[in-house]
């Protein structure tokens, strides 16, 4: 997404004075001046639900198996998905699950040259890459980007200072203790809301004592990871209580394996969940949407949007003629 | 006096309502009320459980921890539940009807040799009639959907588990290594080693395994040792 539309938008829902009550969620994480969302130098306010676009520059993950490994084919993906509205790529090198063994060298190679690329044709969208390292971190702020999707909860310490030395944002992600790239084993929490809640806001308050801007400390209860279908599906009818710390909200749910276990659909059959899942997060007030389909996403977004009262219908002719 | 003993495994799914529409663990269930009857039909004073867990350290409750590993609605907060392995056999002693005396204990899954076999002689050496029930987990890596993902050794390891419980060979129980069992994610290794050293003196006579098998990559056996008495 370019500034123009980014202030349009948020312009937008400003007008939108005649809003209902708030919804269950978004009481907490009211717009008080100050902006909920900042990715390097563009302000998002509360009601803000920006589409990320899942780029893997990976030859085995979950969902694509390698379809956009070639360099050119991920920048195909690219343009493909910015043409569909979404307003931020994460570009992943590393499979999240096990899988083949990725060096950070490795890591660089696969996501560092081409977000350069990203850059150089994309000089307003916000890029974010998925890694956990501190030294790929540095390496792609360098390259140009503007996020750090560290989706295995702080494991190493030091990305979070290469976010606050680069102005960039950071994910920050609850996995429940667990190593990158491990599948959970049994996984069980007291509250798995509230050890959702305590692990993201610390790893966030963490992130700000670095000089990380509050606004730019995102958290992302991580679906599935560290948790199984019933704590997933948990997180999501709960979500209000991540939305109510106030700060903002990544949700990575699409095509996920508790979508597919809900359903008992394989990965390839999961859109339909994981548009309802999406449309339950929006209602809750997440802010940022890690996804594969950016068009059907984008819609149920507005369309909630449009539910909760924050976002005006596109043209509404009917019973007004 | 130790009569019989008898493992199971412990995995969550054996608790029914947290696989959801489809009872996924309907045969494992089975072999395990089956080892439990088996059990109990030794006639004993007391059982004893000993589940794998992160500490080792005995427990009263009786409340089974199913809502922190899913389900809906509220939780019991009154009560702290049991760890998941006592839980289970909690749950599949009372699917086989029984109500008698039951004392309860973790042993931990990294404890030393000699705390198992501490654990093993203290069941042993106890006066009145005791049946074993111990519940512990093979290799959770046999596979590249597992828990733990794929690690070839598991296969090897397990198999002699899985002969070890078979022919009643206690000595191999206790030779297993606690490294390597780590590695490959063996929940069970200190429980087995429990079971082997509680019948070092008084071995079993008619070992039988009723389940070895891996449907979701880790590693499940249920067997009974009745001892001669």
């Amino acid at each position: 997404m370019n500034n123009e539309r980014c202030e349009r938008r948020t312009h937008r829902y400003q007008e939108a004075e005649d809003r209902p009550a708030p919804v269950p969620g978004a009481a907490e994480a009211k717009e008080d001046g100050r902006p909920v969302l900042k990715l390097r130098g563009r302000h998002y306010g509360a009601d803000t639900m920006l589409v990320m676009a899942i780029v893997n520059r990976t030859r085995d993950s979950f969902y694509d198996r390698g379809a956009t490994w070639d360099e050119e084919r991920a920048m195909e993906r690219v343009r493909t998905v910015v043409a569909q509205g979404a307003d931020i790529v994460d570009i992943g090198g590393v499979k999240a699950g096990p899988g083949e063994e990725v060096d950070a060298e490795e890591e660089k190679r696969r996501v560092v040259d081409f977000v350069a690329a990203v850059r150089a044709e994309f000089p307003d969208l916000v890029i974010s890459v998925d890694t956990w390292r501190a030294s790929v971190g540095r390496a792609v702020c360098e390259a140009g980007a503007d996020l750090l999707n560290d989706a295995w909860g702080g494991y190493d310490p030091g990305l979070a200072q290469v976010a606050a030395e680069f102005d960039a944002a950071l994910v920050c992600t609850h996995t429940g203790g667990l190593a990158p790239r491990t599948p959970p084993y049994r996984p069980h929490y007291q509250d798995v809301v509230r050890d959702a809640v305590e692990a993201t806001v610390a790893q966030a308050e963490r992130a700000v004592s670095l000089g990380v801007d509050p606004a730019s400390a995102i958290i992302d209860p991580a679906h599935d990871f560290g948790k199984n279908t019933w704590h997933s599906l948990e997180l999501t009818r709960r979500l209000d209580e991540m939305t109510g710390t106030g700060r903002p909200v990544l949700v990575s749910l699409s095509n996920k394996d508790f979508v597919g276990e809900t359903l008992d659909l394989p990965v390839g059959e999961r859109l339909t969940g994981t548009l309802a899942a999406t449309a339950v997060c929006a209602w809750h007030g997440a802010h940022i949407y890690r996804v594969h389909q950016v068009r059907e996403t984008r819609q149920v977004l507005d369309m909630v949007a449009s539910i909760r009262g924050v976002r005006p219908p596109a043209r509404v002719v009917r019973g007004l003629e | 006096m130790i009569v019989a003993a008898a493992l199971c495994p412990h995995p969550p799914l054996l608790l029914r309502e947290l696989s959801g529409g489809q009872d996924v663990a309907a045969d494992l269930r089975r072999a395990c009320e089956s080892a439990l009857e088996a059990l109990l039909a030794s006639s004993p004073d007391t059982l004893v459980v000993i589940g794998g867990h992160d500490t080792s350290e005995g427990h009263t409750g009786t409340l089974v921890p199913v809502r922190e590993y899913g389900g809906t609605g509220e939780r019991t907060l009154r009560e702290r539940p049991l760890p998941l392995s006592l839980g289970v056999a909690r749950r599949l002693l009372d699917s086989v009807g029984h109500h008698g005396h039951v004392e309860m204990a973790t042993v931990a899954w990294d404890a030393s040799e000699a705390e198992v076999a501490a654990w093993g002689r203290r069941i042993a050496d106890r006066p009145e009639r005791v049946a074993l029930l111990v519940l512990g987990d093979g290799s959770a890596r046999r596979g590249t959907t597992a828990p733990g993902h794929l690690d070839r050794r598991s296969f090897a390891f397990d198999e002699e588990t899985r002969r070890c419980l078979a022919e009643g060979d206690r000595e191999g129980l206790m030779r297993m290594d606690p490294d390597l069992a780590a590695d490959l994610m063996v929940t069970g290794r200190a429980a087995f080693g429990v079971m082997a050293h509680a019948l070092a003196e008084r071995g079993p006579t008619r070992p039988r395994v009723l389940y070895a098998d891996d449907p979701f990559g880790v590693m499940y056996f249920v067997a009974v040792w009745p001892c001669d008495c």
